[in-house]
């Protein structure tokens, strides 16, 4: 406890203030690089492209912006002002790949959101040549959200444990467990479904249904909750555990009340990742769940299928009704995660350090 | 949980149909290549209450899961005991499956390709040039084996670029084994490249070598033919896939010397003669090379493997749901066939299926009045009346010197004739009635122009919209001009900056305190 | 254990800044929880290890038939007993090499935007708009690649090869840029798009891991950075990076796992082939997850073996590479503890 809140009253200072003179040195830098690559693809060298002029532009860019700021400040500014300008354009493009990407589903699928049905019936009524006034994905909905929460329920304590187990303790046995579980996140999606199906399925004579796909959804799921754990709990300051320590107190009680507090956010951002990579997988769940049009509440028993799989079944089809509930499939699967991500933020907490 | 149980209980009461009969739901996999087929069929017996799921997994993975008990049917284009690439796909027990046909088919050619900027939609080809352009024997539209095939068209020297299906599909067995059946030598030399097993026979994992292109699923491969920057681009895919896409498909030329287009007429009037193994299994050897002018070569069915036998999983129950949905599809289900891009099962094909139906345990054994069906290839005398009154195709679709200009496929606009050579020969010949290029309006443009390059073969001339060169740096190659560039940059920054650069630099010194 | 309790003070004496061991034994709770810890860890081995048995054993067959030829075939016909990894590997290799290029930069770019650079109210909106770009599914991110982008955008590699083609791999065989006839087809379905969309999909992992890694640098730190007369950069270069270190490295590792592992958008975007192709800008590339998931479906019974080979490979590669990289890590300043 007593760490989270000495850390917590630490608050950053704000130390920036941008000046006039900094904004109007990157306008007049832009614009001046605009027109200096214009002139010289018009005029000059036989260039083309929207390729070529933004590459060509965005270097004389940052040369007319080093040269502005020299005028005034010294090279550590200069440098500074650099570094400022290449962190917020590969910030932009990251952002603005991301909103394209985003977007993309939700412009695919537009018509079929239009559709109050999309959201509360199943696939029972559709088929391939009905109009998008009948069936929705409420269905794919469902067995998603009881997958993700079978894997999870699997994942989270066991992974979270693992890795506080890759901290807490030294030796060839944790080596070892830290390799496998490393390699382990390359695993392909596929291998995992047909794992599971060999030896859940096949072997143990369970049904294909919507648990053995949390089965197949925890083995992707794992290794990737562990690594990211790991990580983030590895950050922990040693001073803080060793000032737990010289309290008396024991391993147990150091890990609950400094290491778990302390790396909670992080901690949060692992499962998150894991989830991420778990709620979007196609092919297991295909393999161990199979492909159903049904609603199925019970994930113990008979076919159950989820958004990413209904995604994949319905974009591949031939007929455009399918393929816009396809991609509506899609933009109800974000809306999805993005809800559950920010409770999950919510409840994981802040962070010290500033956010 | 006992909320879960009450949502259920109202779910079950909400559909009333289900209560009508008490169908004990069944799960099948397999065939992607008849999935539209069956999710249609699999909606419109949902109003009976019986609940079938069907997952698009691939032929070989139904016929293995169906081997494996883990489904109740599956759905393939190709029987048990067959040999790919060498592998003998080890069949079930005897007498506990059966084969029976569900919906016909014509894999098409899609393809993408334009002549002055506009598409053509007529493009016709003989058996022997699309098993040499999937196997790297033809590389160019120019080639003079296209241009005897289409001798109303001039078109331009462009890459072949023939698309292929990565992924193991039955889309691709259907289309080796048409050409290994029809072409086997061609097929077998490119399989030895491959460093295959000859003689090659069907595969469904199509050899990827230069410069066939792998594309994953039939969308995959109907969208890289799509795109405007796949000029050039052929593909084999289900007809209703080119359909939807608005693009027009190759008409195949048969045995009676006619250029067919994969309709369900012409599918269904090839079929007439396939011979039906004792086990219901497919010998298509005579639809291939069936001497009905309507036909089209490339014509076949799929199969759902049924369970004749009790075990497993399957028992009664699932059989009387089994064989109502079997009874359903063979008979009503056929009349939306052509809708999604099918083709109804000829006449021969749906008696020699319902005599398997009634081998499933439990079935319902339906005495099917099938003139009732509806079937469009029925009649009330039990005729094939699709195949009686399919049209005879035009005489501009006969081998020859003539071509019909309407679209096909997708693609609805007509495709002028472009090449004078062939307007003179129809003129002597005067066959052709309708697709008579010196009917149409001709572009003066297009008649002026049609001048070859005797040197390099260049043939396209572009009516009025001519060849759209990308703009790009090709004089930037020439060594001199570059560096010329390169100075005369440098001096244009030197002169914008340096003027007030310098000024301040000498201010400096003595212009701060 | 023991080993907590036997070190000897000396050695101690010269350890540098990390953990120092305790000399008590842990009592009752203490020694629970670590057998908890350890039942964890096992249960997670035991998991882990048994699919690493299944890829071995369903693998077997396919290695001891084909045996030192697995490694340097290229082609994959394993049906004519024809087959290897050489392509595909260093297919893999090369997708994953060209999505870290994409990601690395722009993860970082994120991360140090969002620690560092962003106003205090928008680092939330920012942070979750990050964690939605890692759950959109992979099927949607191959689409929008190989319907989309790759014919859109087909500008920037061709601008690439006719720039810089005097490099061999970024050279394109076959396409000629005087050719008006010439078709985009020559610069889709390439190890670059594969590699670019597979670095947007990765981005996220990489971004989060180290957003968490940059904001846990200390406080006091930083403000001694600043009191000291350092620039933002100049704070960010001494401080924030140092320390995020171990951060930089593991989340890219995890990028990397997950690039090598990706399945379904590589393939659909990818043309495979099953020669060696270096040549990044041109048509046709491979990766492993990609062969396997086109081609398990219909894989003959000896072909799934095969297939499970190359999976076996994968993980195998993966493992060299994590090897190489925590041995990095360790040496780092947060690196304590491993």
């Amino acid at each position: 406890m007593s760490a989270t809140n000495m850390i917590g009253t630490e608050v950053r200072r704000a130390t920036n203030s941008a000046r006039r003179t900094d904004i109007t040195a990157v306008l007049g830098s832009l614009t001046a690089a605009a027109a200096l690559t214009g002139l010289l693809f018009d005029q000059i060298a036989p260039f083309s492209g929207v390729v070529g002029f933004v590459a060509i532009a965005y270097a004389v860019f940052l040369a007319l912006y080093a040269l502005m700021v020299s005028l005034d400040d010294d090279s550590l500014a200069v440098r500074d002002k650099l570094a400022s300008a290449v962190v917020h354009s590969l910030a932009l493009i990251a952002l603005g790949a991301l909103v394209f990407i985003v977007i993309y589903p939700i412009y695919m699928g537009v018509e079929a959101l239009g559709h109050l049905n999309f959201f509360t019936e199943d696939m029972a009524d559709a088929g391939t040549l009905d109009p998008l006034e009948l069936g929705g994905v409420l269905h794919a909905a469902v067995g998603t959200l009881e997958q993700i929460t079978i894997a999870l329920v699997i994942t989270v304590p066991l992974g979270l444990t693992c890795a506080i187990f890759l901290n807490e303790t030294r030796g060839m046995f944790t080596r070892l467990v830290r390799t496998v579980v490393e390699a382990m996140t390359a695993l392909p999606s596929i291998v995992a479904g047909l794992f599971v199906y060999a030896s859940l399925i096949l072997v143990l004579g369970f049904q294909r249904s919507g648990f053995a796909a949390g089965c197949a959804i925890s083995v992707m799921m794992l290794p990737i909750m562990i690594r990211a754990a790991d990580v983030v709990v590895r950050l922990v300051p040693s001073s803080l555990k060793e000032a737990s320590y010289a309290l008396g107190a024991g391993q147990l009680r150091t890990v609950w009340h400094v290491v778990l507090p302390t790396a909670r956010s992080g901690l949060t951002t692992s499962v998150l990742l894991a989830t991420a990579r778990g709620i979007g997988e196609t092919s297991p769940v295909l393999i161990t769940a199979g492909f159903t049009p049904f609603l199925n509440w019970n994930p113990f028993a008979d076919s159950q299928v989820s958004l990413p799989l209904a995604t994949f079944q319905l974009v591949t089809s031939s007929e455009e009704t399918m393929k816009q509930r396809g991609f509506g499939a899609a933009a109800v699967l974000m809306a999805l995660v993005l809800v559950l991500f920010v409770l999950a933020r919510l409840i994981g907490g802040r962070a010290h350090g500033g956010r | 949980m006992k909320r879960l149980a009450v949502l259920l209980a109202v779910l079950l009461l909400a559909a009333p149909p289900a209560q009508a009969q008490n169908y004990t739901p069944i799960s099948g996999a397999g065939s992607t290549w008849s999935y539209n087929a069956l999710d249609q069929w699999r909606k419109n017996v949902v109003q009976y209450g019986m609940r079938i799921n069907f997952a698009g997994t691939g032929s070989t993975d139904g016929r293995n899961q169906f081997k494996a008990g883990q489904v109740d049917f599956a759905v393939s284009e190709i029987p048990y005991g067959l040999t790919d690439a060498g592998v003998r796909d080890v069949p079930p027990k005897d007498g506990t499956y059966a084969y029976m046909p569900i919906v016909a088919g014509g894999t098409s050619l899609m393809y993408n390709l334009k002549i002055g900027g506009k598409r053509v939609t007529n493009l016709r080809l003989s058996g022997e040039v699309v098993t040499k352009i999937f196997t790297g024997g033809i590389t160019s539209w120019a080639d003079p084996a296209i241009a005897k095939d289409n001798p109303g068209l001039k078109l331009p020297d462009r890459k072949v670029v023939p698309v292929v299906r990565s992924d193991g599909s039955g889309t691709s067995a259907q289309f080796t084994a048409w050409m290994a059946a029809r072409h086997g030598g061609i097929w077998d030399e490119y399989c030895r490249k491959a460093k295959r097993a000859t003689p090659c026979g069907f595969t469904s994992n199509y050899p990827l070598i230069a410069p066939a292109v792998g594309q994953s699923g039939s969308l995959g491969v109907a969208n890289y033919v799509r795109q405007d920057g796949s000029e050039g681009s052929i593909t084999y895919v289900e007809y209703s896939y080119a359909r939807n896409a608005g693009f027009p498909v190759a008409k195949l030329l048969n045995s009676k010397g006619y250029y067919v287009e994969p309709k369900a007429q012409a599918v269904a009037v090839a079929l007439m003669q396939a011979k039906i193994n004792q086990d219901l299994t497919q010998d298509l050897g005579a639809v291939y090379t069936n001497g009905d002018a309507r036909s089209y070569p490339m014509s076949s069915y799929s199969y759902m493997i049924l369970p004749i036998a009790e075990g497993g999983k399957f028992n009664k129950d699932k059989g009387r749901t089994l064989s109502d949905f079997a009874y359903y599809f063979l008979c009503e289900g056929q009349q939306q066939a052509d809708r999604l891009g099918f083709s109804p099962l000829p006449i021969n094909l749906v008696r020699a299926g319902l005599d398997q139906v009634a081998r499933i345990p439990g079935t319902t054994r339906q005495n099917k009045d099938i003139s009732k069906c509806n079937n469009p290839t029925f009649s009330a005398d039990g005729s094939n009346t699709l195949a009686t009154n399919a049209p005879q195709p035009p005489d501009c679709d006969k081998q020859g010197t003539t071509q019909c200009k309407e679209g096909t496929g997708g693609a609805t606009e007509n495709t002028e004739n472009n090449n004078n050579a062939a307007t003179g020969n129809n003129n002597t010949n005067g066959v052709n009635p309708t697709g008579n290029p010196t009917d149409a309006p001709a572009d003066p443009a297009a008649v002026g122009e049609d001048v070859v390059d005797p040197v390099t073969g260049e043939t396209v001339r572009r009516s009025g919209q001519s060849a759209t060169a990308t703009p790009v740096s090709v004089s930037l190659r020439q060594n001199n001009s570059s560096l010329l560039i390169v100075v005369i940059t440098v001096l244009m920054v030197v002169l914008i900056f340096g003027p007030p650069l310098v000024s301040r630099w000498m201010r400096r010194p003595g212009g701060d305190r | 254990m023991t080993q907590l309790i036997s070190a000897e003070p000396l050695e101690r004496a010269q350890e540098p800044d990390g953990p120092r061991r305790r000399f008590r034994a842990p009592g009752g709770i203490d020694r629970a929880f670590r057998l908890v810890l350890r039942a964890a860890g096992l249960a997670v081995l035991v998991m882990m290890a048994t699919v690493g048995l299944f890829l071995l054993t369903r693998g077997a067959d396919a290695i001891s038939k084909s045996g030192f030829g697995f490694l340097t075939t290229q082609a994959w016909e394993p049906d004519s007993l024809n087959f290897g990894i050489a392509a595909v590997l260093v297919g893999t290799v090369l997708i994953a090499s060209v999505a870290l290029v994409v990601a690395f930069p722009l993860a970082l770019g994120v991360a140090l935007y969002i620690s560092e650079y962003a106003p205090r109210k928008a680092k939330r909106a920012l942070t979750s708009l990050v964690d939605l770009m890692a759950a959109v599914p992979s099927v949607v991110y191959g689409l929008f690649g190989s319907t989309f982008l790759q014919w859109q955008g087909v500008d920037v590699p061709r601008w690439i090869s006719i720039q810089f083609g005097w490099i061999p791999f970024l050279h394109v065989d076959g396409a000629n840029p005087d050719d008006p006839l010439a078709t985009d087809s020559a610069y889709v379905t390439s190890t670059f798009w594969a590699g670019l969309i597979v670095g947007f999909m990765v981005m996220p992992f990489i971004c989060s891991v180290m957003r968490e890694a940059f904001s846990t640098a200390p406080q006091g730190e930083r403000e001694g950075a600043y009191a000291l007369g350092a620039t933002r950069w100049g704070m960010i270069r001494s401080v924030v990076l140092p320390f995020g270190r171990s951060g930089m490295i593991g989340g890219t590792m995890l990028g990397l796992g997950r690039a090598m592992g990706e399945t379904i958008a590589v393939a659909m975007i990818i043309a495979p082939v099953f020669t060696i192709q270096t040549q990044i800008l041109g048509s046709g590339g491979n990766s492993v997850s990609a062969l396997i998931a086109s081609r398990w479906g219909a894989a003959s019974p000896f072909g799934l073996s095969a297939l499970m080979a190359a999976g076996l490979a994968l993980f195998l590669l993966t493992l060299v590479v994590n090897f190489a990289a925590s041995a990095v890590i360790a040496r780092s300043r947060s690196g304590q503890g491993s």
